[in-house]
């Protein structure tokens, strides 16, 4: 006779499907069974092709793994795994970890065959559980792309639109029929101003206002807004910042396409990093932002398993030192009182270029206006020492060459900055070249955009000549692509005895150099590599294929430095050990460096005459 | 030479790998603690096979020749009129026999268990000596030790050292309950003494 075990019975009968079933269906379970005991160190041994089995997890922490190394999932008590196989007949692709030890119980597969047969519920359980997982894994595919798709792509609502001057009834009369929730409010095809259904709310009928009354007067003028070409990663960065839900969508001409709402976003993805951010902007105090801080890595390595253009994390972490910077300045606000002048916190760098690592450290800087008192610059001078030490402290190091706001060198007016600027421009030492590459990559932070705007415009203005230019270049070609005459890598060697190719230093910092020589010939206000390639490509002072080529090359030198550094091997940062790679990897990276050294050469030849 | 057969067996049983011995893990519910004057009221087992538990060979027996019961169905739950869909003790014994004669005995404080079936198989004349006795509470009172901590009342109960593997609360239920969460403990035991190497039985002795 088989005996019941009440313990194993009582714990089986809670469980979904058997709380549905019959308790025949749970008694059958519980007498069939074999009890295991997971560990690290027998896990190997389970989820075994030769012999298909259910696994139920009576106690303890399991991943499940895929063919492919990724966590499909976190199960505990209560969980099944191993039915994929029972329900299909495939092989069993799939692997666990144990991060618990603890016990499970295991039903054969003819025994669950059985159940199968018995209880038409059980079987839909499972068909439905694994159903859901092949949803799950085809979700996550797509969804890896998620952050790569244009804003266009995601817009459900087509632009509702209204002239300033109708009535408040007419705006509320065409909401409703359109069933949306707000509306854009368009000048000569241009957007002036956003009504939504919570304005009409809060503006109108809480105030009693005339419903006959002119629309202009309740809209929200200059509305923030976004452009069909941004990504996804950029409009959710900006409703979290400013805390709004309606987000219009402009093309190049700022002509209203639609509107972005925040639900059209949480479809999308609930991306953790990105909610981070969202936190990080309502920290309330020092403490949680540094709390919030520290999560940081640990999420960074997360979240480059399951995206799959891999230089979004460089984007991810500016957008994370942005949000940082902004609200430390914040808070400094709340305790010593707001800034006695209007001030743009802005970064240089790798953070301005938003190909921000791990290891980045700070670039910034204040701009001042130029009718500035010294009790104010005082102020300042306390801001940039705090925002500096706290970021610092959130584990985005100092700058060793000291660009930081908390430098007085690095806190000036727009005229300052414009000297600085054309002192490096007209005597283009070595010094000069190098402050160049870094101080030309800029980006503005916080606080007032139309200082930043002046200073941009300043530069602008400042006439380069072709000697500037010629130094550039030259200086560009003094730093060479690790490729001999004969296309085998030319390997550089530490202290110790690695051999290792340096991916940043000879490679993707050489395209950065060319790049941003041909934006500055061309006047391209961006920062970021790609974008002012993408701007580039209007001009023609570069050929198509040549900018595809460095988008690819770019891309490519990028993801591999990013991996690099989240499987660390004990190189140099940045570096790799190309006896790790795949030949494929090996022979990309020959291609992608041969396409370096091109570029570097067209641009000397370009640019210094081929004086070299 | 009965016992150099014997010990020949204990030694071999010693050399075997945990993953391939034959256990029988058993647990009785008793009327009290003195075999000489309490007796048997139920036994449960079930074997560990390939470090498996194996559920379905489990076997429980109430023995319905209980003579008397005292106070003992405070402790665990069966009274007289469940005893009496019982077996008759013999019944219980020769199932145990089969069971454990020749294979290694599991047991939480497996002495006390196996001082009532050494008294009663004697009453009914059969011969029953399992290879190997291993005792759960033994193990892990070596390995509080061991660890220089003082062993506190209480710590080595079921419970107390399925605690320190981090199984599950146990519900005392009855004989095979207990079984089963004994056997539970072993299997946990096991993987912690060896830490993944192959375990063999002389390892838990």
């Amino acid at each position: 006779m088989t005996a019941e075990i009440q313990d194993i019975f009582q714990f089986v009968l809670k469980q979904a499907p058997f709380s549905e079933l019959p308790e025949s269906a749970a008694s059958y379970f519980s007498k069939h069974i074999q009890v295991v005991y997971l560990s690290k160190s027998n896990q190997q041994d389970w989820l075994q092709d030769s012999q298909p089995n259910l696994y139920l997890i009576r106690s303890g922490i399991i991943d499940l793994i895929s063919a492919k190394d990724e966590v499909i999932g976190r199960m505990s008590e209560g969980d099944y795994f191993g039915y994929p196989s029972l329900l299909t007949g495939d092989a069993i692709q799939n692997h666990i970890e144990v991060q618990k030890d603890g016990l499970v119980y295991i039903l054969k597969e003819h025994d669950f065959d059985f159940l199968r047969r018995e209880y038409k519920p059980f079987e839909q359980y499972f068909v439905r559980a694994h159903a859901n997982r092949l949803l799950a894994s085809r979700y996550k595919q797509q969804s890896e792309t998620w952050s790569e798709r244009k804003i266009s792509e995601l817009m459900t609502k087509e632009a509702v639109t209204i002239t300033p001057d109708a009535s408040i009834r007419d705006a509320a009369r065409l909401i409703s029929e359109h069933r949306v929730s707000s509306i854009m409010i368009t000048e000569h095809d241009r957007l002036v101003g956003v009504v939504t259904d919570r304005d009409l709310r809060n503006r109108v009928l809480a105030q009693d206002r005339d419903p006959c009354a002119s629309l202009a007067e309740i809209m929200t003028k200059k509305p923030k807004h976004i452009f069909e070409n941004n990504r996804v990663f950029s409009a959710l960065h900006l409703m979290l910042k400013h805390n709004i839900h309606h987000l219009p969508v402009l093309n190049e001409a700022y002509k209203p396409l639609g509107m972005l709402t925040s639900t059209d976003l949480l479809r999308q993805q609930k991306s953790d990093p990105v909610q981070l951010i969202g936190r990080i902007y309502k920290a309330q105090n020092l403490l949680s932002i540094k709390n919030y801080a520290q999560e940081i890595p640990d999420l960074l390595r997360q979240f480059s398993y399951h995206i799959e253009d891999i230089s979004l994390i460089g984007k991810l972490l500016s957008g994370l030192t942005d949000a940082l910077t902004s609200r430390l300045i914040y808070l400094y606000q709340q305790q010593h009182g707001a800034a006695p002048c209007r001030f743009a916190w802005i970064c240089f760098g790798s953070q301005a270029r938003e190909e921000q690592t791990l290891h980045s450290d700070q670039d910034n800087g204040l701009l001042l206006p130029d009718n500035i008192d010294e009790s104010a610059r005082e102020y300042f001078a306390k801001l940039g020492a705090f925002v500096c030490e706290q970021l610092n402290e959130c584990g985005i190091r100092s700058c060793p060459g000291n660009i930081m706001a908390s430098n007085s060198e690095c806190r000036g007016t727009v005229a300052q900055w414009s000297e600085r600027f054309s002192r490096w421009i007209l005597s283009p030492t070595p010094k000069a070249m190098l402050n160049c590459k870094i101080y030309f990559d800029m980006r503005f932070i916080d606080g007032a955009s139309d200082l930043y705007a002046a200073l941009s415009q300043s530069l602008a203005n400042i006439s380069k000549n072709e000697l500037f230019y010629a130094a550039m270049a030259t200086d560009i070609n003094a730093n060479s692509v690790p490729i001999g005459i004969f296309q085998q890598f030319k390997l550089e060697k530490d202290k110790g005895k690695h051999k290792y190719l340096d991916l940043k230093k000879r490679g993707v910092a050489i395209i950065n150099d060319v790049v941003r020589l041909y934006a500055l010939k061309a006047g391209v206000a961006r920062a970021n590599t790609l974008e002012r390639l993408e701007a580039l490509n209007k001009g023609a002072l570069l050929a198509k294929s040549d900018i595809n080529n460095l988008k690819d090359c770019w891309r490519f030198l990028t993801q591999l430095r990013l991996k690099t550094q989240i499987n660390r091997e004990g190189l140099p940062g940045n570096c790799i050990n190309p006896e790790s790679l795949s030949s494929l990897e090996k022979h990309q990276l020959k291609e992608a460096f041969y396409l370096v050294k091109q570029a570097q050469q067209a641009s000397a030849f370009k640019f210094a005459r081929g004086s070299l | 030479m009965e016992w150099l057969s014997r010990s020949l067996a204990k030694w071999r049983y010693k050399h075997l790998l945990f993953s391939q011995a034959e256990l029988v893990v058993l647990d009785l519910e008793l009327t009290g603690l003195d075999p000489k004057q309490h007796e048997i009221v139920s036994a449960g087992w079930l074997p560990i096979k390939n470090m498996r538990i194996e559920v379905k060979d489990a076997q429980h027996y109430l023995n319905k020749e209980v003579q008397s019961l005292e106070q003992s169905p405070v402790y665990h739950g069966i009274d007289s009129a469940q005893l009496a869909s019982g077996y008759s003790l013999k019944t219980l014994l020769l199932a145990l026999q089969q069971a454990i004669h020749g294979n290694v005995l599991v047991g939480h404080n497996v002495q006390m268990d196996w001082a009532f079936l050494k008294t009663a198989f004697q009453q009914f004349n059969l011969n029953v000596k399992p290879a190997l006795m291993l005792d759960t509470m033994q193990i892990d009172k070596r390995r509080v030790l061991k660890q220089g901590y003082p062993l506190a009342q209480d710590a080595l109960t079921l419970n107390a050292c399925r605690m320190r593997y981090g199984l599950p609360l146990h519900q005392l239920h009855d004989a095979l309950g207990d079984a089963l969460a004994t056997a539970e403990l072993l299997l946990a035991q096991s993987q912690a003494i060896c830490l993944g190497g192959k375990c063999k039985i002389a390892d838990l002795t």
